[in-house]
């Protein structure tokens, strides 16, 4: 089984489908944070697991230290999920949150996390709804979803994924950036799935272009 | 063996025995469901809590940040989790290893899961709590031993000061620093005087001891950013940051004089001791750590040249032509 990048179509169809289930996503940020949220569109890519770290670099900026959170999933689609943040972007959420006091480490980790599960959940979650929606069967189901975990913290973006350590062929590649009432704050999701998720995901795009 | 009643669904009866807490609260934080893994944990059976307020049954839980995590799950209908790793627990349960545990109680993993009745509004959240103890003990012993670990391998052995694959890491550490920031600092290599003597005429017990009391001395006159290692046989290496050769120079005599100062005693044996001592410093047109190993080795081979127990500088002059 060989994978094809995506072509012109299922790209702008996954733009399409990510788009909505960003839209999402916001909402709830907003909900949670209790403040406007907007969002950029986000920007797409179906790559090889050998072009990611490359790509993270160009994604975050090269010499850029981030922090990142993972999080596995389960069902129709197979994967791990990885947000990452860039250092301001971690004191910003406290900012955000509205903690008056300075941080400390555990409650930075903790609003991480948080934050973190409320995105992948978003994406994840809105993507398989779209999926569900496309299909009169249903097939997708729900996913399941692991705990967030700390995966890497003060590291260089591009180091972040070290391709030899992973089991995943392919990922999904999702660049979004949340801005709450005129400040920056930047995170990037990277999505890796099995081989035949991402075959899964063609087949799905390719209807959803029928469909039209 | 107990089995499912006729009058109880399978999966009632799993939910009830199963060795994880489970229970489920509504909108108003009732508790609606308590397994018997709360229960027994708690000492609160069922039919003590069903009905009641989840905080006034649990004072001890963080009320702000739990009630707002919870809610959190009602708003984005939304799985969210906690880990023992930043809340260690939220419940005070004994936890099942008094011997070896070392921690207060048992260590908590939570699952907050919005429930949606039949018109599909989340109307409860169903938590499942899950006992992390000993993970989180082999995760912290795993910690310390490796600590410990390194620590160790950085320490040499008899004297307990660093040893020389540490020293040199951190010379180069210091010396990339220095080139990138234009810092300054200073190294010393010293060396015993006579170490062979001592050896030879008092056995190797006293070379041993002779190497660890000039070590303590040594040590005692030295700042904490100071680094002090030990090269090889009777040959040791400080590492000075911020410090430029004439401070290094007031400190090396400093460390003479405090050796010299008294003989040291094995076996009411009084044995005498100097060292000699070369000082080199970091510029920056030095091109690479190594070359300031050189400089002060140069400069400690003069001194002993010159008669031993003494400091050296290093200079250009003392370059073999």
């Amino acid at each position: 089984m060989s994978v094809i990048p995506l072509t012109e179509d299922q790209r702008d169809a996954m733009q399409e489908i990510t788009n909505v289930a960003m839209g999402q996503a916001g909402a709830m940020l907003a909900t949670l944070l209790g403040t406007f949220v907007t969002l950029s569109v986000p920007r797409i890519n179906v790559l090889a697991l050998t072009e990611v770290p490359p790509a993270i670099g160009e994604m975050v900026g090269r010499d850029i230290e981030v922090t990142a959170v993972r999080q596995s999933f389960q069902g129709y689609l197979q994967g791990e999920a990885i947000v990452i943040y860039d250092q301001d972007g971690c004191k910003e959420l406290g900012d955000l949150m509205g903690y008056d006091e300075a941080l400390d480490r555990t409650d930075e980790l903790e609003l991480l996390l948080d934050v973190s599960n409320i995105i992948v959940g978003a994406c994840l979650g809105g993507i398989i709804e779209q999926i569900n929606n496309l299909t009169a069967e249903k097939v997708a189901g729900k996913l399941n979803f692991s705990a967030p975990s700390l995966m890497a913290e003060g590291v260089p973006a591009e180091k972040l994924i070290n391709p030899e350590k992973l089991t995943w062929s392919y990922a999904l590649l999702l660049e979004v950036n949340f801005k709450l009432e005129g400040r920056n704050f930047a995170s990037h999701l990277c999505t890796l799935m099995s081989e035949q998720s991402i075959v899964k995901m063609k087949g799905i795009l390719d209807e959803f272009i029928a469909s039209f | 063996m107990s089995t499912p009643h006729n009058n109880v669904s399978l999966p009632d009866f799993i939910v009830k025995l199963v060795d994880v807490g489970i229970f489920v609260v509504d909108r108003d934080m009732n508790i609606t469901l308590w397994n018997n893994f709360m229960a027994n944990h708690s000492g609160q059976s069922a039919d003590a809590v069903l009905g009641k307020n989840l905080f006034e049954c649990f004072p001890e839980l963080p009320k702000v940040w739990l009630s707002k995590k919870i809610q959190g799950v009602f708003l984005l209908k939304n799985f969210a989790f906690t880990s023992w790793e930043q809340r260690p627990y939220l419940f005070r349960f004994p936890h099942n290893r008094p011997i070896t545990g070392g921690v207060d109680y048992m260590y908590q993993n939570f699952t907050f899961m919005p429930v949606a009745n039949e018109t599909g509004e989340i109307d409860s959240v169903c938590i499942t709590l899950f006992d992390a103890t000993d993970i989180g003990i082999s995760q912290t012993e795993l910690k310390v031993a490796m600590e410990c670990l390194s620590e160790n391998s950085n320490r040499d052995g008899l004297t307990g000061i660093y040893n020389r694959r540490y020293l040199e890491q951190r010379l180069a550490s210091e010396f990339d620093r220095c080139k990138r920031y234009k810092g300054e600092f200073s190294f010393i290599i010293f060396d015993l005087d006579h170490f062979k003597k001592v050896n030879d005429n008092y056995g190797h017990l006293a070379g041993d001891e002779v190497l660890c009391v000039v070590s303590q001395r040594i040590s005692s006159l030295l700042r904490s950013a100071d680094v002090l290692g030990r090269y090889g046989g009777e040959e040791f290496g400080v590492i000075l940051p911020s410090t430029p050769l004439d401070g290094a120079l007031i400190l090396a005599e400093r460390l003479r004089q405090i050796v010299a100062q008294e003989p040291v005693i094995f076996n009411e044996i009084a044995i005498p001791v100097t060292v000699s001592i070369g000082v080199s410093e970091f510029e920056p047109e030095t091109p690479k750590y190594e070359h300031l190993i050189h400089c002060a080795d140069l400069a400690l081979y003069f001194g002993k040249k010159n008669g031993r127990n003494q400091v050296t500088p290093y200079t250009p002059e003392l370059e073999a032509p």
